[in-house]
């Protein structure tokens, strides 16, 4: 542990990095929020600089094996010590470099596209917000400071959901990925507590070490890392918490990209590779990693499968390529997550631009009314899209084909085929979806063809509008991105050099592969990209999907998996009208009712006592007469033994 | 940042350590300079110089309270002590102190009374002499209650603060006011009955009312187990735990800005004051045999309140209840009896007293414009009232405990307690955090971005308001992001309380298993203790106060009859900070 010193370069540098955007957001809020250009330009100054640091760092140490440092105390109480500060690591520094570059594309983008916008300095802040609680998480040092951040970048994804405050969908949508993802959190909250408890201190390169396992009994840990695994999942919206994600489409779509790619939800991911050797230390727990991120990569293609909107397709895409990660890391496979972490990241926010541009354009999310509006006209957009899809869907010369072959030859390791079969139906439903989008999007029906969708009856945008879409703050993040998504696929070696150092691997040695598997993957993308065109591509396809021809399935998949009915159920029925009505009721009736019951009885007695003391001669006799009988019978009954 | 708010820290210290040393009675100060002031009220005339006195008093006040800094941090027990002979028959002292577990409550009440008289410049039009002295009297009396080491003195403050309270709501609240006003006396009135039972049986039992010589006294079980129920029942009532919560949504929601803001930070911080001054130190084997009980009613309490918190339609209300579900943090944050469990309690009444006190503030402010508390009056604020927003934003996320506020650093360290103790018991709370999310969401969205209804004519917030929001923001993100040195204020009295509570709770066993304590002491025994020594005793403490005299520790007085121990005990008398 290196204690803080001003005169380090690499430390100043650090600071550099995760401050600078949290002093744009105080200027915007307390200065410049009058001024737009102002605030824009403050916003991406600061995550220039930021991205300038990141690859500073990242430069200088490329070559430095142990991770570094740098940490106060935040707080010390006797027996109890919680660090603060920084580490500086491969993981980290890797995923500091993606999520300035992310965000520093993003907010180029985000010129044109909120341009106009009444809110666009409150954006820009709150961007910057953004950023900054996403670089301080990255380089948190300790799983405290780590959460702290953890919850602040949800709340300000929450402010930029719900940007739009006017719609009423999107405040909606933004309470519901806050309150879904706190849920997670709060078990993320018991998890770090738990640690807390048993280990004294929640630094990360504490808990990564092996001695936590010496402080922890196995089922304590087993338990901690499915506490914090709870977090995980609510912020990468894995299975059971999924359904916010797809809600949260209701912010810009530029915030969509930065939310998909190498933020918010990335942060989940992020967090089981910075845990990985903690993790790891329970087969267990990785067990039920595996299991869930499973059932959310599947789950999630399903529902793109069917989906129409644009945007929801590439959120339901997310959710299953962070399942795909998932299932990377709980496999052993650190390598193959961390690396597929990166390459989605690049190209799903190519796939989010790329879309923002279409919806910009023509001001709808339907991709049957994009196709049939001309989205193919858009040369730079559209071959930025293809780059993008292939690299989702696992083709060759693209980043993704890279990572995916990672991931599953993790997958080939692990315990039972069922997970590798898993992942081999995940890469042909996601080919499928990909390019179905693709497809509808790039060969609309010709003129005289109904569409199946119904039509919407807008017009193609006007003039203007197209030039804009082509405009440069719109063209050049775009371009980035293709290009690195073309290009990172290659740089797999070193990375992996990076990473895990000379004979350092954790766990899963990726030098060896069945030799099958990678012709078996393509194959399988080549099929699902066959399909989607053999279904919407071709000249008179029927644009219908295999799974739209079966009522039940289209239901199920379109309807989330009932997942949103059974949470709506939840939250109106039981939470609601029931346990909140009835205990307000039970306020109001019993406790209120009782207590009241007692004054009135006290009222009432009072009320005898002072009839009874009224001083009428007539009445006190009467008592004295009675209470002389009374006690003539209690003598006469006492004294024979009548008793 | 630690290191040099210490230097800062240390810094005060070394200024204020000559008002230390020079035995300025500063707790003296704080208890009567609003009392003079409010006789002194009767004189000013005209509704703006009763107010502008009123806030300098509070100004003056603070300034009063600045010696208090000088607190000594390495010190477990009372500090800042006076002690004089009151009414040397009954053996009542005029005794005050301030240890850790009190100073921040006495710091918090004496900022509120400025932010009161802020809060209420344009809010109280009618009676505005009356309002203020009111105001005047409660701060007197509630320094009063966190100050006082004499039962009686504690017994005196504890009824007085009852009346202005009553009459805060009485006179200047809403429509249902008698009723609310009602309520809130009859059942603090029992309670405080109870307690008072249990003063006059401690007085009894040992024949003195001084707190810190009942501290060292052990009691027999059945004592204790009766104490404790009289104790409890009363600071049940103020905290207010399920059951006995329905006066407090009635009390808030029918007092004035100021009543509901005082309610909120400094009433309700009196019932778990006294399970901490009282229960814990006194009943210690009573308090470990009921927690089991009080823990079930104190996760009750937070899960119950959350879920009707959720329903309400009335803010205040909404946070009415939200208050019940905190407060239970903090009784199940002592009754883990863990290092962390009770010091997440103190800072969670500390940082409930803030956070909520500013919450009914901004209602309060928003009341004023559009004259309803309900929600679906005042939505749509996020657009034309932004700086309201941001600061209701920045309340509502400390009270549901975000990162970085100081809501959460008590919510955390109260579930490390009770985590520490039982995982089950912290599994029962979390729902509870859970619902805290859910109905402030609820509320702030409404606020914020709900269909404004007349929203729009309304005014931002006017400088006199920022004036009193700013500090309590201030003091949200400074004990979120800095609480080391409120921590460090807190430690040693707590470790040292439970330091006791742990061997004294071993004693009474080791004297029941020698069939001491049950046996019933004889009445004539006990009584000339009380009236006999008296003089004498008077006698001795004025030498005490020059040179302390260190107690009997408590293994010698083991052996003992408890109330001999007892009577032994009161030959010397303690001086700052020499409690064993």
């Amino acid at each position: 542990m290196i204690p803080f010193q001003a005169e380090d370069a690499i430390h100043m540098t650090v600071i550099l990095a995760t401050l600078t955007p949290l002093v744009a957001f105080l200027l915007i809020m307390l200065g410049t929020r009058a001024r737009k250009n102002l605030s824009a330009g403050l916003s991406l100054g600061a995550i220039a600089i930021s991205f300038g640091c990141s690859l500073l760092l990242l430069a200088r140490l490329w070559n430095v094996r142990e991770p570094l440092e740098y940490s106060t105390r935040w707080v010390a109480l006797n027996r109890m010590e919680i660090p603060f500060g920084f580490l500086l690591d491969p993981v980290s520094l890797l995923m500091l470099s993606i999520v300035t570059l992310i965000c520093l594309l993003v907010q180029v983008y985000s010129l044109g596209y909120m341009a106009g916008d009444p809110g666009f300095s409150r954006y820009y802040a709150f961007m910057s917000l953004f950023a900054w609680a996403m670089t301080s998480l990255v380089l948190s040092s300790s799983l405290l400071q780590l959460f702290i951040f953890w919850e602040l970048v949800g709340l300000s994804s929450y402010l930029l959901i719900g940007f739009w405050y006017e719609k009423f969908s999107a405040t909606q949508a933004g309470k519901k990925a806050f309150v879904m993802t706190r849920a997670g959190d709060v078990s993320f909250l018991l998890g770090l507590i738990l640690v807390l408890v048993h280990v004294g201190n929640p630094a990360i390169l504490e808990m990564n070490s092996l001695d936590s396992a010496g402080l922890m009994p196995s089922g304590i840990l087993t338990f901690a890392a499915l506490l914090i695994f709870g977090g995980i999942v609510g912020k990468s919206a894995q299975f059971p918490l999924m359904t916010w994600l797809p809600d949260a489409m209701e912010g810009p779509t530029p915030v969509s990209a930065l939310l998909h790619s190498a933020t918010m939800v990335a942060a989940g991911v992020y967090l089981f590779a910075r845990l990985f050797p903690f993790f790891a230390l329970s087969p267990t727990a990785m067990g039920i990693f595996l299991f869930i991120g499973t059932v959310s990569m599947i789950l999630a293609s399903t529902m793109a499968m069917v989906a129409r909107d644009i945007k929801q397709v590439w959120a339901y895409s997310t959710i299953s390529q962070l399942g795909f990660m998932i299932m990377g890391l709980a496999a052993g496979g650190y390598f193959a997550g961390v690396f597929h972490l990166t390459t989605h990241a690049g190209f799903k926010a190519l796939l989010f631009l790329c879309s923002g541009v279409f919806i910009h354009t023509w001001h709808t999310n339907d991709i049957f009314e994009l196709g049939k509006g001309g989205a193919r006209r858009l040369k730079i957009p559209v071959i930025a899209l293809v780059v993008a899809a292939g690299a989702l869907a696992g083709l060759p010369p693209f980043s993704g084909f890279f990572s995916k072959e990672a991931i599953l030859a993790a997958l080939a390791l692990s315990s039972h085929p069922v997970w590798l079969a898993a992942g081999l139906l995940g890469v042909f439903l996601t080919a499928y979806y990909a390019f179905r989008v693709l497809c509808i999007l790039l060969f609309p029906p010709s003129a005289g063809e109904e569409p199946s969708g119904p039509v919407g009856g807008l017009a193609p945008a006007p003039k203007g509008s197209r030039q804009e879409g082509s405009s440069r703050t719109f063209i050049w993040p775009l371009i980035i991105l293709a290009f690195l998504t073309l290009l990172l696929g290659f740089f797999q070696g070193p990375l992996q050099h990076f990473l895990l150092g000379e004979g350092k691997a954790l766990l899963v040695d990726h030098g060896e592969q069945a030799g099958w598997l990678p012709f078996t993957a393509l194959f399988l993308s080549l099929a699902g990209v066959g399909l989607a065109w053999a279904e919407f591509g071709r000249c008179g396809a029927a644009r219908l999907s295999f799974v739209e021809r079966i009522p039940f399935l289209r239901e199920l998949f379109s309807r989330r998996w009932y997942l949103d009915h059974f949470y709506h159920f939840f939250v109106d029925r039981i939470v609601d009208r029931g346990f909140s009505k009835l205990f307000a009721q039970n306020d109001n009736r019993v406790i209120d009712g009782s207590i009241e019951a007692v004054s009135r009885g006290t009222l009432e007695a009072g009320r005898f006592l002072a009839f009874l003391q009224s001083g009428m001669i007539q009445y006190r006799l009467l008592v004295s007469f009675a209470v002389m009988v009374l006690l003539s019978l209690y003598f006469f009954y006492r004294d024979s033994g009548g008793f | 940042m630690a290191d040099f708010l210490f230097m800062v820290w240390s810094k005060i210290q070394a200024e204020f350590s000559i008002m230390h040393t020079s035995t300025f009675p500063v707790l003296s100060a704080l208890l009567f300079f609003p009392l003079i002031a409010s006789a002194v009220l009767f004189f000013v005339r005209g509704e703006k110089n009763i107010r502008t006195f009123t806030l300098v008093v509070g100004i003056i006040q603070l300034g009063l309270a600045l010696p208090l800094l000088s607190f000594d941090l390495n010190h477990a027990g009372f500090q800042f002590v006076e002690l004089k002979s009151w009414v040397p028959a009954w053996n009542m002292q005029y005794y005050l102190g301030v240890d850790g577990i009190s100073i921040l409550m006495v710091l918090l009440t004496v900022l509120l009374l400025p932010l009161c008289v802020l809060c209420s410049w344009s809010y109280i039009g009618t009676r505005v002499k009356e309002f203020h002295f009111c105001l005047l009297l409660m701060t007197s009396a509630c320094v009063g209650i966190f100050v006082a080491l004499d039962f009686v003195l504690f017994y005196i403050f504890w009824e007085a603060m009852l009346i202005p309270m009553y009459l805060l709501i009485a006179v200047w609240g809403g429509p249902e006011k008698r009723y609310a006003s009602i309520k809130f006396f009859l059942y603090t009135l029992a309670g405080s009955t109870l307690f008072l039972a249990a003063i006059v049986a401690f007085f009894i039992h040992t024949g003195t009312f001084s707190i810190p010589d009942l501290m060292a006294g052990t009691y027999s079980f059945r004592f204790q187990f009766w104490a404790f129920i009289a104790m409890a029942l009363a600071f049940a009532i103020k905290v207010p735990m399920f059951p006995f919560h329905t006066w407090l949504p009635a009390a808030h929601v029918e007092a004035p800005t100021a009543g509901s803001v005082l309610l909120a930070s400094i009433l309700l911080k009196m019932g778990t004051y006294g399970f901490l001054r009282f229960c814990l130190p006194l009943t210690p084997s009573a308090s470990e045999y009921f927690a089991p009980l009080m823990i079930t009613i104190s996760i009750v309490s937070i899960i119950y309140g959350g879920f009707v918190a959720l329903g309400q339609q009335d803010m205040k209300k909404l946070i009415a209840y939200s208050s019940v579900a905190h407060m239970g943090f903090v009784t199940l944050g002592i009754f883990v009896f863990t290092v962390r469990g009770v010091e997440g309690a103190l800072m969670q009444m500390v940082n409930h007293g803030i956070t909520t006190g500013a919450l009914f503030m901004l209602v309060g402010a928003i009341y004023e414009r559009s004259h309803s508390r309900e929600i679906k009056d005042n939505m749509g604020l996020g657009k034309y009232l932004p700086a309201y927003m941001g600061f209701f934003g920045l309340f509502a996320l400390a009270s549901l405990g975000f990162p970085g506020t100081n809501g959460f650093v008590s919510e955390a360290l109260v579930l490390i307690g009770v985590f520490s103790s039982n995982y089950w018991l912290g599994a029962l709370a979390i729902p509870g955090v859970m619902l805290a999310a859910a109905y402030m969401l609820r509320l702030g969205l409404k606020l914020a971005w709900g269909q404004p209804t007349s929203a729009r004519t309304w005014s931002d917030l006017n400088m006199r308001e920022w004036t009193y929001l700013a500090p309590l923001a201030v003091l949200v993100i400074y004990l979120g992001l800095g609480p080391g040195l409120a921590l460090k204020t807190i430690n040693p009295s707590i470790e040292k309380l439970l330091h006791d509570f742990e061997t004294r709770k071993g004693q009474v066993v080791a004297v029941e298993q020698t069939n001491h304590a049950l046996q019933p002491v004889e009445q004539e025994e006990r009584r000339p203790s009380v009236f006999a020594e008296h003089e004498e005793r008077a006698v001795k403490s004025e030498k005490a106060q020059q040179s302390p005299v260190k107690l009997l520790e408590a293994s010698a007085v083991q052996g003992k009859w408890p109330y001999l121990a007892g009577l032994e005990k009161k030959s010397g008398i303690m001086t700052r900070g020499e409690l064993p």
